[in-house]
Order: C-alpha cells, then structure tokens, then sequence
C-alpha cells in the first residue's frame, strides 16, 4: 500500500515535469511546476523528512513559483500562445537529455545500490551520533554543530541571501541611477 | 524505518528522470523563465538523491538533508537574481528569449 503511494507520487511527478517543460502557455508551465513541487515534497514525506517538506512546500510552492508567475506577468508579450516555445535545437536537446538520463541509468544499473545494503557500510558500524528528539533539532545540531557542523557554510548562505535580494532590487530597478 | 519495501534505485530513477527533463527543458525552450523552471526541475532532483541517501545510508549522518537545505536557500536567492535579470532584459529589448539576448551591452 505505501509502496504504490511512493509509485503514484513517482507517476504524477514525472508527468506534471513533462508538462512544465512541454506546455505552450508559461502560465500553465507554473503551475504544473507548482504541482511538480507538490509531489517532490510528498516524497520528502514519505522519506520522513517532514521539516524539509514543509520548507519545500513553503519556498518551492509558496515563493518561487509565485515569483516566477509575477516574471511571466511581468514580461506578458511572452504569454502569446502563437508563437513557438522552442528553439530550432529541439532535437539536440532531446538527444543531449536522453543521453544524461541514459549514463543516470547505466550508473544506477551497474553499481552497488541495487542492494538494501553497501558490503562496506555493513562493515562499519553505526555512527555513534547523538540521536535528537525531532528532525529540527538534529537538523539544527547538523547544521551548527561545533564540531563537524556547517556553521561557516550556514553564516555565508545568509549573506548570499541578503546580496541576492539586495542584487534584485537593484537589477530590475526602473531607473538606474 | 518503515519503507524498505521501496529500494533505494527507484528514488534514483525517479531523479534521473526529472533531472533529464530538467535538462531538456533548459536546452529546448526559447523563453528565460522556461529554462529557469527547468533549472528548478534539477534542483529537486538532486534534492531527491540527497534525502533518499541520507534516509537509507546515512547511519544518522545529517550531512545529506543540510546540503539539501543549502540548494533550497540557493535555489531561492538564484530565482530571484535570474527573474531581476529577466524582466531587466526584457525592459531592453522587449523580449524575454535567450536567442535574443547576446549582447551584454545596455
């Protein structure tokens, strides 16, 4: 029963990406794109993850997807459903896609993943990590550990998001001064 | 861990698959957002590698969802920067096709 339900999320994934990539009217493309999110983030959920779905759905569904509907509005001349929506490399494209999807597959294939468990892990015994109450928690303790955390990493993504949007601002201002 | 009825490989595939549509998405269409959204289609692919390997190798490593967590923030602020972009360009030449876009003079 859970296992169909990770192979319906697989299914409806896969198509509602089909249709952001294939649609002619790029409104429709985000909203397909919305759904996609939709069911990444159910997938999150069905790995357990329940604080990234929910960031997922609030940044992924809630912000991006509104952001990239107010580009579409804001450049309408583009939501023309006449004219065509893909270049004259079309074939190319498929070509350079099919072949990433197909070296993806041949790696999956032919490595070591097939089995439930890698010889080598098996080997090593389990990380003596503290284990958290929730995922927040340790996801926080992951994050800013002192002693193997990501604290740097963590200081220098905010400021990347603060230059961001600060850089946004200052790109799609009117008038430059 | 409750579903270790679904192997591992299937999460892998089902990345593989959206990380190839991502890229056709990126090489085909025409239009700047088109190609954002299928940069975000690769994005959450790997994100789908990322949290199936922590969930099923990592042994209570959390380094998998952090770096997960750092492509959604990144991914976010790259949106946001790349839209800046799109509606500056289209104020220049009233058109929001990659094609058109090849000077990188005002």
């Amino acid at each position: 029963m859970t296992q169909a339900l990770f192979y319906i999320l697989a299914g409806v994934i896969v198509a509602s990406a089909f249709l952001v990539v294939t649609v002619r009217n790029l409104f429709h493309c985000a909203l397909a794109l919305a759904l996609t999110m939709f069911g990444v983030s159910g997938v999150y959920l069905y790995l357990g993850w329940e604080f990234l779905a929910a960031v997922q759905v609030l940044i992924y569904v809630g912000a991006v997807t509104v952001l990239i509907i107010f580009g579409i509005m804001l450049t309408r001349q583009v939501m023309d459903d006449h004219a065509r929506v893909m270049n004259n490399q079309i074939l190319v494209s498929l070509l350079a896609a099919g072949a990433v999807a197909l070296v993806l597959f041949l790696v999956i294939c032919h490595s070591d993943f097939q089995y439930s468990n890698h010889p080598a892990l098996a080997a090593t015994p389990t990380l003596t990590a503290p284990t958290y109450a929730d995922e927040v928690s340790s996801l926080a303790m992951g994050l800013l550990n002192p002693q193997n955390g990501f604290a740097f990493a963590f200081e220098f993504v905010s400021i990347l998001l603060l230059s961001a949007l600060i850089g946004a601002v200052v790109v799609a201002r009117k008038d430059p001064a | 861990m409750t579903m270790n009825d679904v192997p591992v490989v299937d999460f892998l595939y089902l990345a593989a698959i959206l990380f190839g549509i991502g890229v056709f998405g990126v090489l085909a269409r025409k239009n700047a957002i088109s190609v954002l959204m299928g940069i975000e289609l690769m994005l959450n692919a790997v994100n789908i590698n990322y949290l199936a390997f922590a969930k099923y190798w990592g042994n209570g490593n959390l380094t998998g969802p952090v770096f997960a967590v750092f492509v959604i923030t990144i991914a976010a602020a790259e949106a946001a920067v790349a839209l800046a972009i799109v509606i500056s360009i289209y104020r220049q030449l009233k058109s929001a096709n990659v094609d058109e876009a090849h000077s990188l003079r005002g």
